[in-house]
């Protein structure tokens, strides 16, 4: 039953109510339809925060925030056998040099055993082994079809910026598969070996490293 | 001239032959550019105009600056990923040093202009 002073309408909704979230409406319409408050000195302002804000990233960068493919240091990691025998390509997957390090090695077409990080280097997508792409096959990421040269983990095709990490492989005389090292991307076998050996054992010298234990 | 013998000036409605200012109450002696009704401000004594082109100018200036400099900063962000991912750690510290360097330039170009910040 409705009396005189009873504000709410016959169909139950309230008078005020719709009154008050007409008003916002229209204020929401104002503010959206009004032009940007964001002056030309505000934008200044912003602007140089933003500048210094890349100057703190990249000090970070620098100093090691970031977490990098074979950092760990070279005295403290084992060499790992990841597989009793690898037929012509096969590939296994393991964890090297840390747990969370996850690699790949695969025994190509003329037996020789390659391994690389299966982190994608454009956003660490998890890279997978393709037999049948290209002359030897290929590493192929699948979120946004990255691709990396099988021989020496290049980028051959899609978005990443750097090749991939590679994991330093040998094969023993009874068929074993062992990860011996790492590389980060782009860095030649013989380069890796050279900087871990001059952790392991700093000041020595080695003819056949260009500088031992350098960067 | 001469006018008709019929011709008298004015409306024959009296109500329109009243004076301009209490026919138009709204419309002052100052009308023409502090009229509210008028949208767009005609040529007057600072009409409209940019009081202190100058200063509008560097403004605009500084910020193409800062502008500038963050666009270096990026790159030289990315660079310094790429560089220290792959090894070479006294790359990325040199790209650090370009981000410190370019910081600097994007603060002075801010800090110019104290009326303007």
């Amino acid at each position: 039953m409705t009396g005189p002073n009873d504000t709410t309408d016959p169909d139950g909704t309230d008078p005020a109510a719709a009154a008050r979230a007409a008003e916002r409406d229209a204020a929401l319409r104002d503010r959206l339809s009004a032009d940007s408050l964001t002056s030309r000195r505000d934008y200044l302002r912003v602007m140089t925060t933003v500048s210094g804000g890349l100057l703190v990233g990249s000090i970070a960068v620098s100093a090691g925030v970031l977490h990098r493919h074979g950092d760990a240091e070279a005295a403290e990691v084992p060499e790992l056998r990841v597989a009793d025998r690898l037929a012509r390509g096969e590939a296994v997957l393991f964890n090297y040099p840390g747990e969370h390090d996850r690699a790949m090695a695969v025994k190509l077409a003329d037996d020789s055993v390659v391994g690389y990080s299966t982190v994608c280097t454009h956003l660490a997508c998890g890279v997978l082994w393709k037999e049948h792409r290209g002359e030897e096959g290929e590493l192929y990421c699948p979120c946004h079809e990255g691709s990396f040269d099988i021989r020496t983990g290049a980028v051959t095709g899609g978005p990443p910026p750097r090749g991939l990490p590679k994991v330093l492989m040998a094969e023993r005389a009874d068929g074993s598969v062992w990860a011996v090292g790492t590389a980060y991307s782009d860095e030649t076998a013989r380069h890796a070996a050279c900087r871990q050996l001059g952790a392991i054992r700093p000041g020595t010298t080695v003819p056949s490293c260009p500088h031992s234990g350098g960067k | 001239m001469t006018y008709p013998p019929d011709y008298r000036p004015g409306s024959d409605e009296p109500r329109l032959n009243r004076p301009v200012p209490e026919r138009y109450p709204q419309i002052r002696s100052t009308s023409g550019y502090a009229d509210p009704r008028v949208v767009h401000s005609g040529p007057g004594p600072g009409a409209g105009a940019e009081q202190e082109p100058e200063r509008s100018a560097v403004l605009s200036a500084r910020l193409v600056v800062v502008l500038c400099v963050v666009a270096g900063q990026l790159w030289a962000l990315n660079v310094g990923v790429d560089a220290w991912m792959q090894g070479r750690t006294g790359t990325a510290w040199w790209c650090t040093g370009f981000e410190g360097l370019s910081f600097l330039i994007a603060l002075g170009a801010w800090w110019l202009g104290p009326r303007d910040r």
